[in-house]
Formats: C-alpha cells, sequence, structure tokens
C-alpha cells in the first residue's frame, strides 16, 4: 500500500517552502469550492511510493471561520486514513508559543488514531545567525515526540528528516481519548507556554531588526510613500509588464487563426472557428499574463512580508466600507481586470469581508470599460481645455468615471456590510507581522502557473458556452452576412423598447447584449453594424457614425453611467461563482448591479435631457 | 488593580495582560489566547502608526497586529520601566 505524509503548522512557520523541498514542486492543488483553503498532494521524489500533503496554516484545531472548518475537517479525516503513515509538524523556532499551541493538539489527535508524529524544528538558519543555541532534545522528552532541527531555506535537517520519513514505523495502538477531560484547552495553553518558555529563545534579540524595518515601513510618512511606489510599481507590472505576453498571446492565436481558417475553406466551420474560438474565447485568453503577473506578485508581496504591513495601512480607511486592509490589493487589482482581483481576494482570511470584496470588485473601473469609456467621451465631451491648458476635460471625464467607480464599489461594500448580521462568525483583525525574507522564485512561478490553468479550466467551459450562444445569434439565418437581420438583432428589436427611456435604439441594444461578453466587445459591434472594420483601433470614423445616428449627449452620459455599474462579463462572473462556492453571489450581483446601472441611466438621461 | 485597554499604550511601554472585557466575542477570545495573549503574558507596544491604524505589539517573540476593535478590549496593567 502507497504511504501518505500530513504535513502541518501555524501560519508563517515556513511549511510551504518545506514542501516543495520534499516535492520537488511536481504537486496537485485541491482547491474547495467557496473557500480559499488549497490542499496539495505531491510525491516525493527521495522516498518512491510516498505522498506527502499540505494542509493550510492554522493557530489551532478549533475554527473560527467556514474556510477553518474545512481545514479542520479535512485534517481530521487525513489522520483517519490507513493511508497515513506520518505526521510532520513544523514550528517556527523563533516564534515557539504560538508553533507548539498547534503542535500540541495535533500530537493528541494523532496519538488517539495511531498515527507517529515528526516535529520539525524550522528556521534554525535564524538561531544560527544570531548563534542562539536551544535545547531540541529537552523539547523532544517533553513532546515525546522527534524534534528535528532543519532550515527549509537552506537544506539544513533534510536528510534526517527524510530519513525518518523513509521509515514505515509499525501501526501504534490509538491512544483512546480519557473519560474525563477538564478544559483539555486550557491545559495545552499552559503547557506550550511553559515549553516555550523553557525552549524557546529569549529576549527581543530575533525581532529587532524586524522593527527597524517596520519603523521605516510603517512610519507615517516614509510608509506611506513606501507604500504608493510599491503600489504603482504593482499596477504598472499589471498594465505594462503584462503587456508584451499579453501582445504575444493575442498575435499567437491570430497568426494561428491567419493559418487554421483559410484551409477549412468558406463556410460555417470556418466562421465559427474564425469568430466563436479564435475571437471569442481568444478575448479571454489574452488575460491569462495579466493573472499570472499579478499572482506573481501579490506572492512576492505575501512571502517577503510586507503585505502584512500593507493590510494594515490600509486597515482604517477600509475599515469604514466593512472591508479590511487586505482588500485593498484585489481592488487595486481590479482596477487592471476583475478576474486577477477575485482571485487575490484569496488572501482575506475573513469570509465576511472576504464577500465584501468580491461585491466590491466587478465596479471597479477595469480596463475592459477603457475602450467604451473612450469611445463614448470621445463622442460627447469636447477636446477643450481649461486652467490654461492644464486640464483637458476628455481626460476630466475619464478621471470622473474611475473616481465614480471606485467610490460606487465602496459605497456598495459599506451598505451591505451595515446589513450584514453575521459579524460574529467572523475573524478579528489580529494580524501576524511575519519577519522579512527573501521569497523563493520558484515556488512562487509554479503557485502562479498553476492560478492561470485554474482560471483557464475552470472559467473557459462557461465561457465557451455564452460565447458560442452569442456567435449562434449574431450568424443565423443569414449566414452572418449581415448582422442586423441576425436573430440577435431580432431580440434586440424586441428588447427594444427596453432602451428606449435611455434614447437608444435597436443598434444599441444588441451591441449591449453583445457586450455580455465582454464589455470591449461593445465597440466592435457597433462597428460591424456601423460597417466600421477596425473600429476597437480606430473610433474616428465610428463616433461620426454615432452622431450621424442622432444619439445625443444625454444618452451617452446614460450609456457611461450603465457601463461603470453593470456587471456585464461573463469571465468575471464564473469566476465569482468558482471562488464563492455557487452562482448565488454572482446571480444576485448581476441583478442588483444590472438593474441599478439601467436605473441610474434612466435618471441621467432623463436630468440631462430636461436641460 | 489598575488596568487599562491595550489600544491606549504608548510606544515603547510593557504591560501585562489581566483580562478580557465582556463584550469581546468567545471567537476573538479564542483566538487570541491562541496567539499568546493569555492572562499575565507581557505585552510591548512597538509602533502606533497614524490616523488611527492598527498598533503594533510584541507577544514573546511574535509581532502582531491588532485593530482597535479588539486591542480595546484586552486589559492591561502596565508595568513600571525595567520591570
Amino acid at each position: 500500500m502507497n504511504r501518505r505524509g500530513m504535513l502541518v503548522g501555524s501560519p508563517n512557520c515556513g511549511k510551504t517552502l518545506l514542501f516543495n523541498r520534499l516535492t520537488g514542486l511536481k504537486q496537485k492543488v485541491a482547491n474547495f469550492p467557496g473557500i480559499t483553503i488549497e490542499l496539495a498532494h505531491g510525491p516525493m521524489p527521495a522516498i518512491p511510493g510516498v505522498t506527502l500533503t499540505d494542509y493550510p496554516g492554522s493557530y489551532s484545531l478549533r475554527a473560527l471561520s467556514a474556510d477553518e472548518t474545512v481545514a479542520v475537517e479535512q485534517f481530521h479525516a487525513g489522520l483517519a486514513s490507513p493511508e497515513v503513515s506520518h505526521v510532520v509538524c513544523v514550528i517556527d523556532v523563533t516564534r515557539m508559543e504560538k508553533s507548539l499551541y498547534l503542535t500540541l493538539q495535533v500530537i493528541r489527535h494523532a496519538r488517539r488514531k495511531g498515527k507517529h508524529v515528526i516535529v520539525v524544528a524550522n528556521m534554525m538558519d535564524v538561531l544560527d545567525a544570531h548563534k542562539v543555541v536551544l535545547d531540541l532534545d529537552g523539547l523532544a522528552r517533553e513532546l515525546d515526540a522527534p524534534v528535528i532541527p532543519l532550515s527549509a531555506r537552506t537544506g539544513r535537517g533534510m536528510p534526517e528528516l527524510l530519513d525518518r520519513l523513509r521509515e514505515d514505523p509499525p501501526r501504534q495502538v490509538p491512544e483512546p481519548a480519557p473519560q474525563i477531560e477538564i478544559n483539555p484547552e486550557l491545559l495545552i495553553q499552559q503547557q506550550a507556554h511553559r515549553l516555550a518558555g523553557k525552549y524557546g529563545p529569549r529576549g527581543d534579540m530575533l525581532v529587532r531588526s524586524q522593527n527597524r524595518m517596520d519603523a521605516f515601513f510603517l512610519h507615517s510618512w516614509f510608509g506611506g510613500l513606501a507604500f504608493f511606489a510599491i503600489m504603482y510599481l504593482l499596477f504598472q507590472s499589471i498594465f505594462t509588464g503584462a503587456a508584451p505576453a499579453m501582445d504575444a498571446v493575442g498575435g499567437g492565436l491570430g497568426a494561428i487563426a491567419a493559418w487554421l481558417v483559410p484551409l477549412m475553406g468558406p463556410g460555417l466551420a470556418a466562421d465559427f472557428t474564425s469568430d466563436a474560438i479564435f475571437s471569442g474565447v481568444g478575448a479571454f485568453l489574452v488575460f491569462v499574463p495579466q493573472i499570472f503577473v499579478l499572482t506573481l506578485i501579490v506572492g512576492l508581496l505575501e512571502d517577503s512580508g510586507y503585505m502584512a504591513r500593507a493590510a494594515l495601512i490600509c486597515h482604517r480607511p477600509l475599515r469604514f466600507f466593512g472591508l479590511t486592509g487586505k482588500s485593498f490589493i484585489p481592488m487595486l487589482s481590479g482596477v487592471a481586470c476583475a478576474i486577477p482581483g477575485v482571485y487575490a481576494a484569496r488572501a482575506i482570511d475573513s469570509p465576511r469581508r472576504r464577500r465584501l470584496t468580491y461585491m466590491a470588485i466587478p465596479l471597479m473601473p477595469c480596463s475592459a470599460r477603457l475602450p467604451v469609456y473612450a469611445l463614448l467621451i470621445a463622442a460627447f465631451i469636447p477636446q477643450t481645455t481649461a486652467m490654461a491648458g492644464l486640464v483637458g476635460m476628455q481626460g476630466l471625464a475619464m478621471f470622473a468615471l474611475y473616481f465614480f467607480g471606485l467610490l460606487f464599489g465602496l459605497l456598495v461594500a459599506g451598505l451591505a456590510s451595515r446589513r450584514d448580521v453575521a459579524a460574529d462568525a467572523d475573524v478579528p483583525f489580529i494580524l501576524e507581522m511575519p519577519a522579512y525574507r527573501m521569497p523563493a522564485l520558484g515556488p512562487l512561478i509554479q503557485k502562479s502557473a498553476h492560478r492561470c490553468m485554474h482560471f483557464v479550466t475552470k472559467a473557459g467551459g462557461v465561457i465557451l458556452s455564452v460565447t458560442v450562444v452569442v456567435w449562434i445569434l449574431g450568424y443565423f439565418p443569414n449566414g452572418g452576412t449581415d448582422l442586423g437581420s441576425s436573430w440577435l438583432a431580432t431580440i434586440g428589436r424586441v428588447i427594444e423598447p427596453v432602451f428606449a427611456p435611455l434614447g437608444l435604439d435597436w443598434r444599441y441594444g444588441v451591441a449591449i447584449l453583445t457586450s455580455f461578453l465582454a464589455r470591449e466587445v461593445f465597440v466592435g459591434t457597433l462597428g460591424t453594424i456601423f460597417g466600421i472594420q477596425f473600429a476597437e483601433q480606430n473610433m474616428v470614423p465610428l463616433v461620426e457614425r454615432i452622431h450621424s445616428s442622432g444619439m445625443e449627449l444625454a444618452s451617452g452620459a446614460a450609456l457611461l453611467v450603465f457601463f461603470s455599474v453593470a456587471l456585464m462579463c461573463v469571465s468575471t462572473m464564473a469566476i465569482l461563482a468558482r471562488e464563492s462556492g455557487s452562482w448565488k453571489l454572482p446571480a444576485k450581483m448581476f441583478a442588483a448591479y444590472g438593474a441599478a446601472g439601467y436605473v441610474g441611466a434612466i435618471i441621467v438621461y432623463q436630468l440631462l435631457s430636461m436641460l | 488593580m489598575h488596568t487599562v485597554p491595550l489600544w491606549t499604550l504608548t510606544k515603547g511601554q510593557r504591560a501585562a495582560i489581566r483580562g478580557f472585557t465582556d463584550a469581546l466575542p468567545d471567537s476573538y477570545r479564542q483566538r487570541l489566547t491562541e496567539m499568546g495573549f493569555h492572562a499575565g503574558e507581557v505585552v510591548t507596544c512597538l509602533l502606533r502608526p497614524a490616523f488611527g491604524a492598527p498598533r503594533v505589539y510584541r507577544v514573546s517573540n511574535t509581532v502582531y497586529s491588532l485593530d482597535e476593535d479588539v486591542a480595546a478590549h484586552v486589559m492591561m496593567q502596565p508595568l513600571e520601566a525595567g520591570a
């Protein structure tokens, strides 16, 4: 029978780095719908036939949130498995007490299932650097379990750990649970405190350098400047760093389409391959590099220890809106694209505040809105300047739209937080400030690649289905020769009364319908309807056609409000459904934001029409 | 015994934990004790960032940041300098 080991430990104890060393990055990650915990499984190349499972970092086996409950249930299920031969419990020797509380709980439960526990005393390189020597043999005697001094960073102690894991220990007789236990958690807490005092490092030597760096990074002024500089670099990386790769993906898909489609000859198959597969599905694949870059940089910030400081800096202003400091990065990412933003929200440990962040992200002014904003601003806002040319009216309009999106997202989260009464089930804002460390790049690249694969495999099916439906409606019954007489146009005319209060005719209705694939499709569809090729690249002829179509400023402003508020992105909804565990939240958001955008647009149109 | 909330400690001030207020939810109390915030433990206030941001405290050899929602409910007995 294949054997399995379990790897457990408290947050920030270096457990994942050890897991990567033991499995050589050949791992599979299991996600659980609706929660952010991940169980990673991987074979250990050094010990054939033995796999290792990495459990989420936890301060204890007493769960507070839904995420923690699933993590603890998975831990107990693992202990009950006959395949499991060892439980490896990692402690951070520089911060022993918080690690020992979990370790004592793990030892207690493992013994009741007859499992062997190996305690790994990680971060020995830090103690060595400070010439601190601990009596780990004494700790092993008190725990009645082997304690292996190790550094996951340098590899020290790895041979000893592998020797222990190679042993196939005879199954122990499970220890029976005592008949009467008076407050066992208090006893464990007292024992952890006593052992940490007796065997842990003393004094503040180990946190002194951390304090010096915190004095800068959390300084009222320097810390703020450093924060803005780092966030600026993050934002630039999402937009400009990922741009060449996004262009390469788009160009590569275009080249394949240009080679493949002519081979198929004219007809339905070629049109479907060109428009539905390459244009439709390809439009979402170009976001993969952005997700990769964002995940990588967020991982670098987390592993370096800076993310906890960034969360602290942002916490106060975001708390006013029911959010947490950890909501900032996902919301900032949402300005580039909601999809990586939703993924980045995994870092929020509070399920309640994560849900509120999910609600705010799709309202951020994402890059897909940019072409729509650019078209409508070019059509209706004059290119005049004010204040001696310092302020351009079109730029001001774009800024106002971005500011409106950010503010509206915060207001929605704030309102929803005041209606949410389940605050007691939340986890408190107690943030461990990890030591500053140099990140390990290899595992971060692997994690980023995994996140991209998750996006492609999980969202791809939904996006393909919707793309195919919209394509069929636009293609038939005339074989794609005239969108104006397609089934989609028929639907557009049927629903024309819906858009009439905004002063829009069926052509804009059809463009809005197709933009539910992705907002930027609005521009391309209008171009198709008005017979203008490559409208996305050159908007001037399209702007002229919009003017000649009789569309007025009031309708343009109404459309801007609608696009700012409505949730119109199938990819975002698919990822939201996956990450939140059901379609309930994205369906509610779709209905609520759609209704709010529509009503807001009518109000704006009616008000401007009266002027 | 003179006790003050953890939130009111000044930068560099040390104090021993004496307990929690009744208003602190049980789940929060549980998480705090798991992290080492239990009666008798000495806590040092390391940083008080501006604009009401969460404050930074050292417990044993671990550094935590606590929001006012939590730190206002941890009751401390201030220690004399050098104690």
